[in-house]
């Protein structure tokens, strides 16, 4: 059985909101959940980075990225260099790149068997959390 | 000959008197010392710390994740070439390969959202930031601020001395960096004064951090910075991949 793409688009309205390079390059009224295969994943300050391949509704594969939280940060929420393997199928949340491209701020991730990398980030972009 | 022994024995007395009283003294002083992170709850100031700002002084209310959009400076008036330049400024700019490592100065650096350990001595404080890497050293021993034309770096240069139970630390000497992280940076000659003060339950440590900068701003900025203890805590090393940058380059 083919893997089918499953890309959620999610507009959520919030008020503009001052964070970091936060707000500078993602949209916080924007979130989105993209499903695909690990080809990459930095555990890295400062910040770290996942790519995975998605198979679009074409057939098509599309490279998406997404972009973590500072490693300083992920550690305390149960994350560590190991948490993904290459070839794994993974689900990731967050919020869309202001540029239109394929690349994401993380804020949670989803094993294929359901169960959540470490600790979801809880931030919420009206109010006062962990971007940087 | 009785009262000849008893005047030594007071003498001695006194002497170890000096040393005992000074220990005291020494000891009363909060010690700062542990693992700090910042309160995600508490860094709002209260009414008290408002009402008595400094003249001339705003509160900038970006302490920990918050930060100000492009254009926005909380407050803070700055001169017509700092607005210039920070209209100029690119945010890819701090995210190319050879920028994305480049740590900001202890302006920006002590209100984020990163744990750091002080290590508190008599003669010296050390202040280790998780974030970059970055390590100060606060000097105790009443020495004065460096001659102007010495080096410059983003922990620059730090005096301190008691104020009561307030640990005042006093910087000069910090290289040009960023204030709000929306290209508003700070000169060479910024000058930052931070108060230390520990909760009765030794848990909460509170900072005030205060600076100007003339060249820069018409007025002062003021942040206020809340951190709780947390035992059997470590500082990681950052060790930052600049490769990151890449993310961010066409």
């Amino acid at each position: 059985m083919s893997r089918w793409l499953s890309l959620l688009l999610a507009l959520t309205a919030a008020q503009a909101v001052a964070h970091h390079s936060f707000a500078v390059f993602f949209d916080g009224d924007k979130t989105v959940a993209v499903t695909g295969k690990v080809t990459e994943f930095k555990f890295a300050n400062p910040h770290g980075t996942i790519a995975v391949d998605v198979k679009g509704k074409s057939g098509k594969t599309e490279v998406w990225k997404a972009e973590t939280n500072a490693p300083v940060i992920l550690r305390r929420l149960g994350w560590t260099k190991d948490s993904l393997q290459l070839g794994e199928t993974i689900t990731i949340e967050g919020w869309l790149a202001r540029n239109g491209t394929h690349y994401i701020r993380m804020r949670k991730v989803t094993r294929a068997d359901g169960s959540t990398v470490g600790t979801p980030i809880s931030f919420d972009p009206k109010s006062d959390l962990n971007s940087k | 000959m009785c009262a000849a022994l008893a005047l030594v024995v007071v003498a001695g007395c006194q002497r170890q008197a000096q040393p005992v009283a000074a220990a005291v003294a020494v000891a009363k002083k909060p010690d700062l010392s542990g693992y700090w992170a910042l309160s995600r709850t508490a860094s709002l100031p209260g009414k008290d710390f408002l009402d008595s700002l400094p003249p001339n002084t705003v509160f900038l209310n970006d302490t920990g994740a918050a930060e100000f959009p492009i254009g926005d400076y909380g407050g803070l008036k700055p001169r017509p070439a700092a607005i210039a330049a920070a209209q100029k400024w690119k945010p890819e700019d701090d995210m190319a390969v050879s920028t994305a490592c480049a740590p900001p100065s202890i302006v920006y650096a002590m209100q984020g959202p990163f744990p750091f350990e002080i290590h508190q001595g008599t003669e010296f404080i050390i202040i280790r930031l998780e974030y970059f890497d970055l390590v100060r050293i606060v000097f105790m021993d009443g020495r004065p601020h460096l001659p102007a034309d010495a080096p410059h770096s983003k922990v620059g240069h730090s005096i301190g001395h008691w104020d009561g139970d307030t640990l005042v630390v006093d910087t000069t000497h910090l290289s040009a960096s960023t204030i709000t992280n929306n290209g508003l940076a700070h000169s060479d000659n910024v000058h930052v004064i931070e108060k230390f003060s520990l909760s009765a339950d030794g848990k909460t440590l509170t900072a005030s951090q205060e600076f100007e900068d003339p060249e820069v701003l018409k007025n002062r900025g003021i942040r206020h910075i809340v951190w709780n203890r947390a035992e059997g805590e470590y500082i990681y090393p950052y060790e930052c991949d600049p490769s990151f940058g890449a993310n961010y380059q066409k």
